[in-house]
């Protein structure tokens, strides 16, 4: 039940990231996913290993990368999507659409590992396309590393069925991977402030055939 | 040895970051890379045991691209001594440091023996070489790097999905262990194995520069330091390579190699059409070469998807390409030192006025598309025999075509550096030129010069068991 409350809370949080506009918010709401993110191993696998993996989350996607991202956008003016590539109503349609997609594939799958909740899979699949969804249709940088993250959620998701298999070791070395791609994304994005004055990706179009 | 390997570039990286002058970081730099190149030698005398509970180990396969990565990383930082001497105002405590982690990262990606550390590995290799390509700090090299960071961490993400797809698929086993997996194969979830080998072929093929995930490709290899061009086209993209060859190793066991096979195909034949498209009339030489590469992985995915002499053909014509590749983009290192642009329309007259670097970016196109004696030639060729052999004359005859059209593409450019120019200048004035920017070319050239005239029975025992364990004879 509390499994099950949690899947769901998770996937309302990213519908919600996809149709807010403020990266400050956006920010704080990936923040909150993850926290929620972060109960779930409990919730599947009670045990040393889940609690190992609920702290390394809450340290790393709680606290240390939402305030990585805040350092990353500190001087940027404009602290909202104003153009984005796809509006606001079409990519909330287009969400509740890939939700839909989602649910359909999982119910066609065939699981060949014991399931702990028929909504791990399908709400899995649901956070990583919408997780895809933001990084191909918003333009600011931090916007695209914000679904990057968001996929990374839904990943961590779908790795709960493997949780008692896969090696802590793996799991860690995941997450600092994880953890630097972000810290050094957040430097190239202090980069791009730096040389175009704006975070909106739009600018970076010198490079084409 | 495997440990210390990975961890010698690893701590000189964290110790050159704490030196304070350009000189010295270079000197661990070279320091580094010759004792790490003698390391990589030795293991051709036995192969060692695995290590850390089984997931460090070294087969013949990650020994030769390991073996691949030392010797032209080593030849980079002897370049580096004499590329980067005019930027001595300019530190470069997190190009060095960022440079010896990244060759760790690569040594590691070269030994896993577990599906999930081969990710972190190559994900690591990603993020240590974004800020080589940032070296410049110009908008278009901050621009390429964004780029290159975003689009192959997105693709390395699909990945990860992948490999715990392939877990799932394995899920009667105890972890993805790639040996594990090889033994157990005929037990694998058929439906999730090839779910799992879609996914990881997007991820590592986005690394690895294949069409249509290559937009970042061209991006990064024309805006990073030419040295980094050259160890991203000759190093980078045959880890992420390897990455790919251990799913079809994984599918061989399983019996499911055709489908492995037909994906290779498509995507090469497209990463061919893609670079014959760009490569004519590409204004920019750094870009020209780039797609080069890109042609070159179609090659290897070509060859790959052929199987029987094809996979030999192509395990071979990755080191020709790899040794090629660096060749000519340290070519093009010498150009931009000279000439400030990347511009094929600044550069004429060249084997005038600087004879031995236009020799050189001669031999070195020569020697990346394939013309006799140089060694890409004879793996080309196997890799249409391959084609030839197994009945499929429709990829051979457009496998010709698009090498016909992008020799035709390259030739053109680089006849347009290498002459004309020469009239409004005086007669006879040519420029001194710098043996430290020469030596490291010429060294790569002879080796494919010679793995064309002549094949050490050393390299061919290589070629032939890393063939067999993709499933060959």
């Amino acid at each position: 039940m509390g499994l099950e409350l949690a899947l769901i809370l998770i996937v309302f949080l990213g519908v919600v990231i996809l149709g807010s506009s403020r990266l400050g918010t956006m920010i704080q709401l990936f923040a909150a996913q993850s926290l929620v993110l972060s109960a779930t191993p409990l919730l599947v696998h009670p045990g040393k290993h889940a609690v190992v993996m609920a702290f390394v989350t809450v340290v790393l996607k709680v606290f240390l990368m939402p305030n990585l991202l805040f350092w990353a956008i500190r001087h940027v003016s404009i602290r909202r999507e104003v153009q984005p590539l796809v509006g606001y109503g079409k990519t909330l349609m287009l969400g509740g659409f890939l939700i839909g997609t989602a649910f359909f594939i999982s119910s066609k799958l065939d699981l060949p590992v014991e399931e702990t909740s028929n909504l791990l899979i399908p709400c899995a699949f649901s956070i990583i396309m919408i997780g895809f969804l933001l990084l191909v249709s918003r333009l600011k940088a931090i916007t695209q590393v914000i679904g990057y993250l968001v996929m990374e959620n839904g990943i961590f998701l779908f790795a709960l069925l493997l949780l008692e298999k896969t090696p802590l070791l793996m799991e860690m070395g995941i997450l600092l991977d994880i953890f630097v791609g972000v810290l050094i994304m957040g430097i190239v994005i202090n980069h791009i402030n730096e040389e175009f004055e704006s975070t909106n990706t739009i600018h970076l179009t010198t490079l084409r055939d | 040895m495997l440990f210390i390997l990975i961890l010698l570039p690893l701590l000189s990286g964290v110790f050159a970051f704490l030196l304070s002058k350009n000189q010295q970081r270079k000197m661990v730099l070279l320091g580094t890379s010759f004792i790490h190149l003698i390391g990589v030698l030795s293991l051709w005398k036995s192969l060692p045991v695995a290590q850390l509970n089984g997931f460090l180990g070294m087969d013949v396969l990650g020994r030769l691209i390991l073996t691949i990565i030392s010797i032209l990383f080593t030849t980079v930082s002897f370049y580096l001594w004499g590329y980067l001497k005019d930027e001595d105002n300019h530190s470069n405590r997190i190009f060095m440091a960022g440079l010896l982690i990244f060759l760790s990262a690569m040594t590691l990606v070269t030994m896993s023996r577990h599906m999930g550390l081969l990710w972190i590995a190559i994900e690591a290799t990603t993020l240590f070489s974004a800020p080589l390509i940032n070296f410049y700090r110009t908008p278009q090299s901050v621009e390429a790097t964004w780029k290159y960071l975003l689009i192959c961490s997105a693709g390395i993400a699909l990945a990860l999905l992948g490999t715990l797809f392939l877990a799932v698929a394995a899920s009667k086993g105890e972890t993805v262990f790639l040996d594990v997996l090889l033994n157990n194969a005929s037990s694998l979830a058929i439906p999730w194995l090839k779910l799992s080998v879609i996914f990881l072929f997007v991820g590592y093929g986005t690394k690895m520069g294949l069409a249509p995930m290559h937009t970042w490709l061209p991006d990064a290899h024309s805006e990073a330091p030419s040295p980094v061009s050259a160890l991203l086209s000759g190093a980078l993209l045959n880890c992420a390579f390897l990455g790919i060859l251990r799913v079809l190793q994984i599918c061989a066991a399983a019996g499911q190699a055709a489908f492995a096979r037909d994906l290779f195909l498509i995507m090469g034949l497209l990463s061919l059409v893609i670079a014959a498209i760009f490569v004519v009339g590409q204004s920019d030489y750094k870009r020209m070469f780039a797609y080069s590469s890109v042609e070159n992985m179609g090659i290897l995915a070509i060859g790959m998807g052929l199987g029987g002499i094809g996979l030999y053909g192509s395990l071979f014509h990755m080191i020709n390409n790899a040794f090629a590749k660096g060749m000519v983009f340290l070519v093009t290192g010498n150009l931009y030192q000279i000439y400030q642009s990347k511009k094929i329309s600044d550069i004429k007259g060249l084997l005038h006025y600087y004879p031995v670097t236009g020799i050189f970016l001669a031999i070195g196109f020569l020697a990346v598309t394939g013309v006799p004696p140089f060694g890409t030639f004879y793996s080309e060729l196997m890799i249409l025999n391959a084609a030839i052999q197994s009945g499929r004359y429709w990829v051979a005859f457009f496998y010709v075509l698009f090498l016909a059209v992008i020799f035709i593409g390259i030739a053109e450019g680089v006849l347009k550096m290498l002459h004309g120019g020469t009239k409004e200048q005086t007669a006879n004035q040519t420029n001194q030129e710098d043996i430290r920017l020469i030596m490291p070319i010429l060294f790569l050239g002879l080796i494919v010069l010679i793995l064309g005239l002549y094949m050490p029975s050393f390299l061919d025992d290589a070629l032939r068991e890393s063939s067999k364990l993709l499933g060959g004879r």
